[in-house]
């Protein structure tokens, strides 16, 4: 057994729809090491999501190992799985699914206070992950008086101050302009810098080109798994916009 | 559970009520009308117990009443189609001389009334209530002569035809004043009127405005009375207790009367304790149909109560997602959402009660009855707006923490 962060075997995944049985996920077998920066890739309906979900213990599969950070959770109870999702994984959505009503620091928080965090604990360390997305001066905003790019920092702020073992991004920019995609992606850089794993959902080329590592997804199983120079900071967001509205 | 989740689940329901103020109101009015008007009438029933508690102490908590039976047991058979006075022997005259030479009995006044009409000239008063009364009938009696004196001793004797009228009597016959020394035909015979007598302010005294009183011996002479019927109305000595008081007549009751050890009194001594249980008796019954009435009010809230959670949960199904997704168990949801119902039935009630607060300033302010909200009560609508918090929570709770959260992500 390595010490690889994710490993995953021949996981599979069948949805029963009425009569029919679709078969979303037909054995994966995928290893992620500490520190990498993956994008997952695949037209709709190549199981990419299923493959988040499963990733990101919001599911479980039909059949397969998934070890995640030595422990096997393939076949954890509910409970169990939502300890392991707020111990190991930060999940950033494409909404944001920040909580309307609550300012940016409680929002940050919330993960916090299922980890039975204490109070003032709690309140330091969500004001540090937001200081470190750069949003020290927003923490009794909320949702509705941030941007767009500042409402995907404040949850990426909650995603890290559980410091969990992986960021699960599904589509993180899938609802932001270009600049403010760009804003993302380097703070995605620094994170990965400063030693974070990162596993990225996405359909978008120009996204996933920040990535190290490309894993393709076709009809429920891996269709390529490429390694790749990634693209620096600033390259997409310096193209001028006609060029990005042809995409 | 811990207490920040408490906390933020009370928090998340204020902004829930808050952001939706007209459902939130009629999700709580069935609560609100349910606890109000529960709290209102447990105020009112208090406030008329203290009221008949205190006037019941008024007539002296020392003094007690002999009677041929026990009138105040409520009965709802008819006792094995016995009547409860057979084998009861009445009481005589003969019996309150006998008493009142008892070292612990200060006054034994005889009592038996009848009702009939009274005129003055031209002027009648139909259904006055006609008290027979030994003259020391004032000793038992807490009020005060306006006008006049009363009878004396010497007029039971002779069983006089003198009268004592009530204020409100002597106002219909004699409007314009005067009373004492004219002469009223009370049921056609004429008595002599010797005073106005004012009953100390009390509920009964209220409830019974046309009265008179007469020797009781005059009474049975002349006004069809039934001897068979007398009580006497025992005022203790100063300086022994009741307990010795009634002992005393006991004793002196059954030995005039030959009972054997085993043989049960024939007579019945009933004390102010007897008014006071058969008062509690009645408002218990009252108090069973308040119980059950506030129990459809808030079986009526609570229906109200599951429709709202159950649109709250469905509203808040990607957020209920996004808790799971950061760790949530299904408990800490369950926990959530339990919170916020109980926190809106709690309002409800809490609202309830300042409802019943105002009414039952209401009636102190416009009725002798001082309404005020027994302790018990308040206590009580709270934990029963919370116990209906959490049995009409629980569905909607449930279904929320059962949410699988790859669908409730999903949810739109």
């Amino acid at each position: 057994m390595s010490s690889a962060l994710i490993e995953v075997r021949g996981l599979q995944k069948q949805y029963v729809m009425g009569a029919e049985t679709v078969r979303a996920l037909r054995g994966v077998d995928l290893v992620i090491e500490r520190n990498e920066y993956v994008a997952i890739m695949g037209p709709s309906g190549s199981g990419k999501s299923t493959f988040m979900n499963l990733i990101g213990c919001l599911d479980t599969p039909s059949a397969g190992e998934y070890v995640l950070n030595g422990q096997p959770v393939a076949g954890m109870k509910d409970d169990d799985l939502a300890r392991i999702r707020n111990r190991e994984i930060g999940f950033v959505f494409q909404t944001f699914n920040l909580l309307p009503r609550s300012t940016a620091l409680e929002n940050v928080e919330l993960p916090l206070v299922y980890a039975g965090v204490g109070k003032a604990e709690r309140k330091e360390r969500a004001a540090g992950a937001l200081g470190a997305v750069e949003l020290a001066d927003r923490l009794d905003h909320r949702p509705n008086e941030l941007s767009g790019g500042q409402r995907q920092r404040v949850a990426i702020a909650r995603a890290l101050v559980t410091r969990p073992s992986i960021i699960l991004a599904d589509e993180p920019t899938g609802n932001l302009d270009s600049r403010t995609s760009e804003e993302i992606m380097a703070l995605f850089h620094r994170l990965h810098a400063e030693g974070q794993t990162i596993i990225m959902v996405t359909h978008e080329p120009d996204i996933a080109a920040h990535a190290d590592r490309v894993v393709m997804l076709k009809d429920g199983i891996i269709a390529s798994d490429r390694r790749q120079t990634r693209v620096p900071v600033g390259v997409l967001a310096a193209r001028p916009e006609s060029a990005l509205s042809e995409v | 559970m811990n207490l920040t989740s408490t906390r933020e689940g009370i928090g998340i329901a204020l902004d829930a009520l808050r952001s939706n103020k007209v459902r939130a109101f009629l999700t709580t009015l069935g609560i609100v009308i349910g606890v109000a008007t529960v709290m209102t009438m447990a105020a009112a029933i208090t406030g008329f117990r203290a009221m008949v508690m205190e006037n019941i102490e008024a007539i002296g908590p020392n003094n007690f009443i002999a009677s041929r039976f026990d009138g105040t047991e409520i009965r709802f058979s008819d006792n094995h189609g016995k009547d409860p006075w057979e084998g009861k022997p009445a009481l005589t005259f003969a019996d309150a001389e006998m008493l009142e030479a008892l070292p612990a009995v200060r006054t034994v006044a005889t009592s038996i009334d009848v009702g009939g009409e009274v005129r003055a000239g031209s002027r009648a008063v139909g259904s006055v209530q006609i008290m027979g009364r030994s003259a020391d009938w004032v000793e038992y009696s807490r009020g005060d002569f306006l006008q006049g004196n009363n009878y004396l001793g010497v007029h039971d004797q002779r069983a006089s035809n003198v009268a004592v009228l009530s204020p409100d009597l002597a106002q219909q016959l004699f409007p314009s004043g005067g009373a004492v020394g004219r002469s009223v035909r009370i049921k056609g015979r004429e008595f002599l009127v010797a005073g106005v007598y004012k009953l100390k302010d009390n509920i009964f005294a209220s409830a019974m405005k046309n009265w008179v009183v007469v020797p009781s011996t005059t009474a049975i002479k002349d006004l069809d009375a039934n001897y068979d019927w007398m009580d006497f109305l025992v005022v203790t000595e100063r300086g022994f207790t009741q307990e010795r008081a009634m002992d005393d007549v006991t004793a002196a009751l059954r030995s005039a009367r030959g009972l054997r050890p085993a043989e049960e009194n024939n007579f019945a001594l009933i004390k102010q304790e007897a008014f006071k249980s058969m008062f509690d008796r009645l408002t218990g019954v009252f108090f069973i149909v308040m119980v059950v009435l506030s129990s459809i009010g808030l079986i009526v809230g609570g229906v109200g109560v599951v429709g709202i959670m159950m649109i709250s949960v469905t509203e808040r199904t990607r957020e209920i997602g996004v808790r799971k997704a950061l760790g949530a168990k299904s408990n800490e949801i369950l926990w959530q959402f339990l919170v916020e119902s109980v926190t809106v039935t709690v309002i409800g009630g809490a609202i309830g009660l300042a409802v019943a607060t105002a009414l039952a300033g209401l009636i102190t302010a416009t009725t002798p009855v001082n309404a005020t909200i027994p302790l018990w009560a308040i206590f009580a609508s709270i934990m029963a707006s919370g116990g209906a918090g959490i049995v009409f929570g629980l569905y909607p709770a449930n279904k929320a923490a059962r949410l699988d959260p790859v669908e409730a992500l999903r949810h739109e």
